[in-house]
């Protein structure tokens, strides 16, 4: 906004001001019904649809298949959406990029957008990134609900495990991999590829340790994982669909 | 016999008045409450307004029901978090009550603060001089989002727990400072009894504090700036109508200055303008 323009605003403010009414109570009036709503509507919430408590934690299973809470659906489907793709820049582009551009946008906005203009149709740009970024918000939000749940089941089903499968299968499954791979139709269709079959690939365990150590993203590193499970988990991992089927 | 005002008889009341005028000479209290509360805003203010408010009496319902199941709730994930849940969902007087309410309060206050935030924007309520307001807020939608993060898996149960190491995955597929992330939020490489305390922590104290924080600069700056007018006020229309009218009679006036051959054209904007109303 240039000076002058600053200036008519602080004076048309102050007119308007100056003509207005006091604080108390007519704004207080319209806040206090609509709060009183809000909450009253929180508690017939609370009322109708109880809270339950569900079964107790046990990292050794997948008998859940796990699901962030609704407001980061559209974050993890944003993870789906961009997987499977290669190296570095279009998937850093999309997952890491994507919402903190979309961070750092929704924070400096006002300095950005500094025309004086604020009658909504004289301001087409400003009100086609909302309904953009509302609909996309939304229809991600709404995919999350949606999506194929996955399959759950106690443990997962391959046969042939040995000590280290053991151990390794434990540490795949305390660690949520089954929240973006599946094994033998359990766990989730994305956002990373089905790993039943992974063994005929034939990584060695250096190489599957390197992997989980640092691999493509969306799929996060494994670094810090102690040194047995890890070896444990490139055990269980090569050995699928070959070793253990 | 004329009588006199000599103030109230009542010696509680005259010792009261006493006590808010002596608190008042050093504290400014009266003198702030009247300058808060009987502050002129624009007429016609909307009820699109009232979602900020809301947002905020919301965040206190979570603070108080907060703070009810606090007394209850144990962090230990070696047989405490769980029970406890289940021991106030089940046993304690209306705690099934509180619990519901603190937790669809925290749905209800991520869809009140988005709406707030929407109207902020549609209305252009941003611009100058409120672009520090904005600020202060697009971090308090940021920091109630968190405390949906770090809330959902005090309950300790398998959708909790699973919610959250999906939730932390995201944050940890970060390139470069993702394994860092994630090794903060979940004290360490794996999820445990430290990453529960974490959470408790975090989402009890650290967020609670910050968005009070914010809450209180969002505040600072609404009152000294002023709510903003609805774009749409009638006096705003009145005052376009009126420029639209004087810019008109001014083109109207020009076109009477004009010679005859330059005439008509010059009433063109004028004549099209009419056509168009
Ligand atoms: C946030 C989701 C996510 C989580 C959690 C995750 N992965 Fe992945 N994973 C992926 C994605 C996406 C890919 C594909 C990356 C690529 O190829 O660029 C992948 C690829 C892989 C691959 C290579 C597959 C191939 O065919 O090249 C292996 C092996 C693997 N993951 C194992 C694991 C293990 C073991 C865990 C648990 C410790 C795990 N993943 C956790 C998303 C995830
Ligand atoms: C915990 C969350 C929040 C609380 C408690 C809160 C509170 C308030 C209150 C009480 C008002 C007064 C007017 C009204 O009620 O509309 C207000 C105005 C405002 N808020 Fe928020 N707010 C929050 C989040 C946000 C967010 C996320 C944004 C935007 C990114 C934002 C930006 C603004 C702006 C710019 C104003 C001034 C609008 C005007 O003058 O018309 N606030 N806020």
């Amino acid at each position: 906004m240039k000076p002058a323009d600053k200036k008519a605003y602080d004076r048309d403010y102050a007119l308007a001001k100056k003509t207005g009414k006091p604080f108390f109570p007519y704004a207080i009036f319209k806040d206090t019904i609509v709060a009183g709503l809000t909450i009253v509507g929180i508690i017939v919430l609370a009322i109708v649809v109880q809270v339950e408590v569900g079964e107790p934690v046990n990292p050794a299973t997948t008998d859940f298949v796990p699901r962030p809470e609704w407001y980061f659906y559209f974050a993890f489907e944003l993870l789906k959406i961009f997987a499977n793709q290669d190296v570095l820049t279009p998937v850093i582009m999309a997952t890491f990029m994507v919402p903190n551009i979309m961070i750092i946008l929704l924070v400096v906005w006002p300095f950005i957008d500094r025309g004086p203009e604020r009658r909504i149709w004289k301001r087409p740009f400003a009100m086609g990134m909302i309904v953009i970024v509302t609909g996309m918000l939304c229809y991600l939000t709404y995919l999350g609900a949606n999506s194929p749940a996955g399959v759950a089941s106690q443990g997962l089903p391959v046969g042939g495990l040995d000590e280290a499968g053991t151990a390794g299968m434990q540490v795949f499954m305390n660690n949520g991999c089954g929240s973006c791979h599946m094994v033998a139709g359990v766990g989730a269709p994305g956002p990373g590829p089905d790993l039943t079959n992974f063994g005929s690939k034939g990584w060695d365990e250096a190489k599957q340790i390197a992997w989980l150590k640092a691999p493509n993203p969306p799929m996060p590193s494994y670094a810090s994982l102690p040194p047995a499970d890890l070896e444990a988990l490139a055990t269980f991992v090569n050995g699928l669909g070959t070793k253990y089927k | 016999m004329t009588t006199k005002d000599i103030g109230p008889k009542n010696p509680v009341q005259k010792s009261a008045d006493a006590t808010i005028d002596y608190v008042d000479e050093r504290s400014g209290v009266k003198t702030g409450t009247r300058w808060f509360l009987f502050r002129n805003i624009p007429e016609g203010t909307s009820w699109f307004q009232t979602l900020g408010f809301t947002a905020m009496v919301v965040f206190g319902m979570q603070a108080i029901t907060g703070i009810i199941l606090a007394m209850y709730y144990v962090p230990d994930t070696r047989g405490g978090a769980y029970e406890s849940i289940q021991r106030i969902t089940e046993e304690v007087t209306w705690g099934w009550l509180v619990r519901g309410m603190h937790k669809w309060g925290a749905s209800v206050m991520i869809i009140v603060v988005f709406l707030h935030m929407a109207r902020v924007f549609i209305w252009g309520a941003y611009k100058y001089p409120r672009e520090l307001t904005w600020v202060t807020g697009a971090f308090l939608l940021l920091l109630t989002m968190f405390m949906g993060l770090t809330g959902y898996l005090l309950v300790w149960d398998q959708k909790a727990y699973w919610a959250t190491v999906v939730a932390v995955n995201i944050f940890a597929s970060a390139p470069i400072v993702g394994p860092y992330i994630g090794d903060i939020l979940r004290a360490g490489p794996e999820f445990g009894p430290a990453t529960l305390s974490r959470f408790y922590s975090i989402h009890m104290l650290v967020i609670p504090g910050a968005i009070a924080t914010f809450i209180g600069l969002h505040l600072y700056f609404i009152v000294r700036l002023g709510i903003s007018e609805p774009p749409w006020s009638k006096r705003r229309l009145r005052i376009e109508r009126d420029e639209e009218d004087a810019r008109r009679e001014a083109a109207r006036e020009r076109a009477k200055a004009l010679p005859g051959a330059v005439t008509y054209p010059a009433t063109w904007p004028a004549k099209a303008e009419e056509g168009v109303r």
